[in-house]
């Protein structure tokens, strides 16, 4: 229990940094791209659309002021639960009165298909994040989203000439040499302002990007995929939509997965430590989530997979980088491919480049960092994709709260493949999940596609 | 020589041969740095296998291939009642020390042939921790009828070691 001064201190900790934050807003987030002064090859690109400006699609409860407990929630959607768009023609089948969604492939590019939900609104519908918009019918009344909005196409794709993560970072590697690079930093010049606490991006204000899945169409986030993983992608859809049975990794305390990083709702507080030669970058909601820059070093090239250590893939894979002058150049490889909720799947094959470049005021001031990051996956991804967003600084290390290890211990365990809250005590029939074979679609296979048709998987036992 | 030179040189000797042996242990005996307890595994038992990998799990305690054995002929695999392939698991080394050996998620995807030896769980579940060599029979190429991928040419060895004797 806390006390009266506990709790005052907690209050006029949450109270300073709120208004920190919004007293940071104004000129925080003006420019969406890394400050440089040339045109660079490789980062630093314009966005053709600020998602901070671009509106929500919904359906949803959420407003553009985001979280928190100031943010009024209201209807943003075409038609509430129950109800049709004006000047909408309904499919005749769509996502919540589907019996098979693999049979309707065709219509995945329509909009309307998903009721012009975005991937982030498909998965609130049934009360996911606290408000629900799927009516008293459910999932027939599911509520719409606005069929007119979509954060466009273009600007999600990377601006960039490069067709994998090597070969962007060599380009950056190269270019930097040209000017003079990389920078050899000691412990006297390396930029040890980045040093210290940077606010959760997710929840911090004017930190849109369209990877939070708020402003987007599905269709327009399946364009960006391969058959096979748009195929994933609505299978989840659908149990998000449909049958609401969601499969949040973190759910059974399985591993978060690397893309996670830029989920809206995971890793909180960001910790980020500069030293000459590894730049670490730590956060945690419910796994921990640790990026260490390897400065100057090389990736072992041999084998299927770039990667520094042994040949086994890690959860949120290695990282190589440099500096040019202030800002740092990153390519991560060898990453455990999985699914990140409401957002594609992704394999083992994916790779970033990640620029991290500080972000200044109009007084010269450091604010916080500016990361670029372009994902390559061939797998997955039918052309890479850029996100950009910004890291908000707190303060230094000597205050505020201190990064808390994460050990996530399981309450929540599938029960007739739905995630379910369990009790000490209680006694269940559990089946090991084979954890690098999908298994939050093995649960929706074994309870809820039994009468579908789903795609069957290639014969490896047969020698006939 | 003296005697305190002498002394130096035979502990130099007995620290060398201790970091061979422990060099060696750990290359052949991936249990003996466990973190979990080998004693459910029958250690009086082992068994050698053909099998069919279906998944190789890279995970912290100990690198785990799922596989399924095949059928004498070897044409196909085991199958349970309903039809279905009968898995078991294979307990290895550490997932970086495996992947050095060039045992890995990559260099053994699904449907990879391969024979190894191992003791079994002491309760009869499918399960056992390796021993001794391990085979990789070429892709798609499984041994002739009783035989294991030691006896298929292009197969390919780890640890150096043959296949246990079962006993």
């Amino acid at each position: 229990m806390l006390n009266s001064q506990d709790r005052f201190s907690v209050l006029f900790t949450a109270v300073r940094t709120v208004t920190f934050a919004l007293s940071m807003v104004s000129s925080s987030f003006a420019q969406e791209t890394a400050q440089i002064d040339f045109v660079s090859i490789g980062r630093g690109a314009p966005l053709l659309v600020d998602a901070n400006q671009a509106q929500l699609t919904g359906s949803t409860m959420r407003t553009m002021a985001g979280f928190g407990p100031g943010s009024p929630r209201e209807f943003t959607g075409g038609a509430p639960a129950g109800e049709t768009p004006p000047g909408i023609e309904p499919l005749p089948v769509d996502i919540f009165t589907s019996k098979d969604f693999y049979q309707d492939r065709e219509l995945w590019s329509d909009p309307r298909y998903f009721r012009c939900n975005s991937p982030a609104a498909l998965e609130d519908l049934w009360g996911a994040n606290r408000s629900s918009l799927i009516g008293d019918n459910p999932p027939v009344t599911a509520a719409w989203g606005l069929c007119d909005r979509d954060y466009p196409r273009a600007a999600i794709v990377s601006p960039y000439q490069f067709k994998t993560a090597q070969e962007h970072y060599k380009a950056l590697l190269e270019e930097t040499t040209s000017r003079g690079g990389p920078t050899k930093h000691t412990y006297e010049t390396v930029p040890g302002e980045w040093t210290g606490r940077y606010m959760h991006p997710g929840r911090t204000p004017g930190n849109w990007y369209w990877y939070r899945m708020r402003h987007n169409q599905m269709p327009t986030i399946l364009s960006l995929l391969t058959p096979e993983y748009q195929t994933r992608m609505v299978q989840e859809a659908y149990h998000h939509a449909n049958t609401n049975a969601a499969q949040w990794p973190s759910s059974y305390c399985w591993p978060e997965g690397f893309m996670r990083r830029w989920h809206e709702a995971a890793v909180w507080d960001h910790y980020i430590m500069v030293t000459p030669k590894a730049v670490q970058i730590l956060a945690g909601v419910v796994r921990n989530f640790i990026t260490t820059v390897h400065i100057g070093r090389e990736f072992n090239l041999e084998g299927r997979i770039p990667r520094l250590g042994a040949d086994v893939p890690r959860w949120y894979g290695e990282t190589i980088g440099f500096w040019d002058e202030d800002a740092l150049i990153t390519w991560t490889s060898n990453i455990q491919g999985w699914k990140n909720h409401a957002a594609p799947e992704f394999s083992n094959a994916m790779q970033t480049v990640e620029i991290y470049s500080p972000n200044y005021d109009e007084n010269g001031q450091f604010k916080g960092l500016n990361h670029e990051a372009i994902f390559y996956d061939p797998e997955s991804l039918v052309e890479p994709v850029r996100i950009v967003r910004n890291y908000l600084k707190l303060s230094d290390f000597d205050e505020g709260e201190p990064y808390t290890f994460v050990e996530c211990v399981q309450s929540i365990f599938p029960q007739e493949g739905r995630a379910t809250s369990m009790s000490p005590g209680q006694v269940i029939e559990y089946e090991i999940p084979d954890m690098y074979g999908r298994p939050w679609a093995h649960l929706w296979e074994e309870y809820f596609e039994k009468e579908m048709e789903v795609p069957v998987e290639e014969d490896i036992f047969s020698f006939e | 020589m003296n005697s305190s030179s002498s002394r130096l040189i035979s502990a130099g000797s007995v620290i060398i041969n201790s970091l061979m042996a422990t060099a060696v242990l750990l290359i052949t005996i991936p249990t003996s740095q466990a973190h979990h307890s080998f004693a459910m595994y029958n250690m009086g038992k082992i068994t050698t296998f053909t099998g069919v990998v279906t998944r190789v799990d890279p995970n912290p305690n100990h690198l785990q291939v799922f596989f399924a054995p095949m059928n004498e002929d070897r044409k196909n695999v085991e199958r349970d009642e309903d039809g279905d392939p009968v898995l078991w698991a294979v307990e290895m080394g550490g997932s970086a020390m495996m992947a050095r050996e060039g045992i890995s998620v990559n260099s053994f995807p699904r449907g990879t042939v391969f024979s190894i030896s191992m003791h079994p769980l002491r309760n009869g579940e499918n399960a056992g921790a390796m021993e001794g060599g391990l085979f990789q029979c070429p892709e798609k190429t499984p041994p002739a009828p009783g035989m294991h991928c030691d006896s298929v040419e292009g197969s390919k060895q780890f640890f150096g070691k043959p296949l246990e004797a079962e006993k």
